[in-house]
């Protein structure tokens, strides 16, 4: 039984990924799942490793300008544009990684913050490659050129298709990594970082390589933001970006394999919802963080733990109820 | 570039230096004290502001509304610690940081609900309007009122802090919170009453920026980030290094505005990842 359970539980994200465009238009679909791909590195840093980054939107906006620029001037292909990504995503966290693992605590969070900052005065800024406050429009989104074959993604329901196929190998190789004697590591340091090192970790390059590869998947999922709309908004690189992918971690469950993405689902689809209702959704959004910080810090998945916990005991009582009879 | 254009670029640097200043004091009492990144700290400020704003259109008047401002910014950031932050004291910060997060996502949406989601200008009040020639250049008489009503509340704040017994309880407690506590002082009342006074100063300065700046429902989002710059370029918990980061920042920001200011903005945030790097414990900081 136990052993299968992660099997079920993956078949069960497989049925998600098909159902998913059913429930929701496929653009709204694509997006949980691109934003799923950032919450799930923050939270390999955040719920693995222990460091809390809020400049996320960093490495999501940077690739998502890279790949953007590229299929503009250079009508470059997709999987370059999405290799490019991983490979711009971790770059600029290796660099950015560097400096801000040699601080602990609120310095490591605000020298995020602050990398952040700068990359977004420089999109905010330097108009004539990113054009500033209007975004970056014109994007053709590429077919996907597999040797002689070429199919083209030219509906919302083909590119929701590739979208949650590459999101399934990411989440693939997440687990993988988690699961791996380096994720042990990483866990390690989280839980005690003396004791880590004390057993002969290094940790500032344990922490180092965490973040670098948070930052390549960060980028992959920025790529393929970029394509979705055909224009990359400022906002993909400021740092309110940043706390909304913090915002999915935290509401979907924090070092849980599957809780960024229950996180990205809730989060995406909620405002999807509400704001077609209501102009001022993020009100109800703010709500929501706050009670979950209040009273649910295990977030959704801790919640549905509970409620099994709590229909478990109802069983038993209801067992034992019936024997004493 | 002219002296005139110089020397205006360093008083207008100095003014916003001075509120960055007030505004630093209260979020850096309330990191070093609590250790809490308070992200709803924007917020708080651009409150102040609305409410200066209502209250001078009203029968307050604009230096009633100042006074209302200040307190009644106050009192909320009592309420937020009493009734929500501390349940957190005995949980990883990190949740404190993501509530003040909400708290600040919920008070923007609720000033643009209250009073519009447009920008409004606001001129200073008759006594203060116009400007004096100052030899150097022409420089606006609100603007010269304000560098000094804010430097001398920063005085006030750091006299307080210095050389009151109130204000050696709360150094204590940046030192070392668990020894005061264990001397027989109410350490919980003495977190609400600084968080209390810290969103109050927050709350002054945005009424200050009123006839500055205006009025936009993101002025608090977007002055935060430059608030933290300055608590964390000054040292945390440290005031003279609030005061200090307040005037190196806005003087840098204003004088960059005036020779490039594409990169005005982002110096700022260049300086602040320098300083931390180079000294992280703040130019005056302790720890």
């Amino acid at each position: 039984m136990g052993r299968q359970r992660p099997l079920l539980r993956l078949a069960a994200l497989i049925g998600a990924t098909i159902l998913l465009p059913i429930l929701v238009r496929p653009v709204v679909a694509a997006e949980i799942w691109i934003f799923a791909v950032a919450a799930m590195a923050l939270n390999l840093i955040f719920g693995y490793t222990g460091m809390l980054s809020f400049g996320q939107a960093t490495f999501f906006g940077v690739a998502a300008y890279t790949a953007g620029l590229m299929m503009i001037h250079w009508k470059a292909g997709l999987l370059v544009c999405l290799l490019a990504g991983i490979v711009v995503g971790a770059l600029t966290a290796a660099v950015i990684g560097y400096f801000c693992i040699q601080r602990l605590g609120i310095y490591f969070i605000m020298l995020t913050f602050c990398f952040n900052q700068m990359f977004f005065f420089v999109a905010y800024k330097w108009t004539s490659v990113t054009g500033g406050d209007d975004g970056l429009p014109g994007i053709p989104r590429p077919p996907l050129a597999l040797g002689p074959l070429s199919i083209p993604l030219n509906t919302s329901l083909r590119y929701y298709v590739f979208v949650a196929v590459v999101f399934l190998v990411l989440f693939y190789a997440m687990k993988r990594i988690v699961e791996s004697p380096l994720g042990l590591i990483f866990q390690s340091i989280r839980e005690n970082p003396s004791r880590a090192a004390a057993v002969g970790y290094d940790v500032k390059r344990f922490k180092w390589i965490a973040f670098t590869i948070a930052g390549a998947f960060t980028g992959l999922a920025g790529v393929l933001y970029s394509m979705m709309f055909g224009i990359v908004p400022l906002e993909v690189i400021s740092w309110v970006t940043s706390g909304d992918i913090v915002f999915m971690v935290l509401i979907g469950g924090i070092g849980h394999l599957y809780g960024p993405l229950i996180g990205a689902a809730a989060f995406k689809w909620l405002s999807e919802a509400v704001s077609v209702l209501w102009e001022r959704w993020p009100l109800i959004l703010g709500v929501a963080l706050v009670l979950v910080v209040l009273f649910l810090r295990g977030g959704l998945v801790e919640a549905l733990a509970r409620l099994r916990l709590a229909l478990a005991r109802r069983r038993l009582a209801a067992g034992a109820g019936a024997e004493s009879a | 570039m002219n002296v005139a254009l110089l020397a205006g670029a360093v008083l207008n640097g100095l003014v916003t230096g001075m509120i960055y200043a007030l505004i630093g004091i209260g979020l850096s009492l309330i990191l070093g004290l609590l250790n809490i990144p308070n992200f709803a700290h924007g917020v708080l400020y651009a409150l102040g502001a609305y409410v200066l704003f209502s209250a001078a259109v009203g029968p307050v008047g604009f230096w009633g509304g100042l006074l209302l401002a200040l307190v009644a910014v106050a009192a909320l950031g009592g309420a937020i610690e009493y009734l929500a932050v501390r349940r957190l004291y005995r949980v990883h910060p990190d949740y404190i940081l993501l509530l003040t997060f909400g708290l600040s996502l919920i008070m923007t949406e609720a000033i643009i609900l209250v009073w519009g989601p447009v920008g409004i200008t606001f001129q200073p009040p008759v006594l203060l309007a116009g400007g004096v020639d100052l030899g150097v250049t022409f420089y606006p008489k609100y603007r010269l009122a304000v560098m000094v009503v804010a430097a001398a509340v920063v005085l006030a704040c750091w006299l307080f802090i210095e050389k009151t017994k109130y204000g050696a309880i709360i150094r204590a407690g940046i030192e070392d919170r668990d020894m005061v506590s264990v001397l027989g002082i109410n350490v919980r009342r003495v977190f609400t009453v600084t968080f209390a006074a810290g969103a109050g100063l927050a709350g002054l300065g945005g009424a200050f920026m009123v006839p500055v700046r205006g009025l936009i429902p993101t002025m608090g989002i977007d002055i935060l980030p430059f608030a933290f710059v300055v608590v964390v370029l000054g040292g945390l918990g440290s005031l003279p290094g609030a005061i200090l980061g307040g005037l190196l920042v806005g003087v840098v920001q204003s004088l960059m505005t005036a020779i490039w200011a594409p990169g005005a903005d982002f110096s700022v945030f260049a300086l602040m990842a320098l300083g931390l790097l180079a000294r992280p414990q703040g130019l005056l900081g302790q720890r």
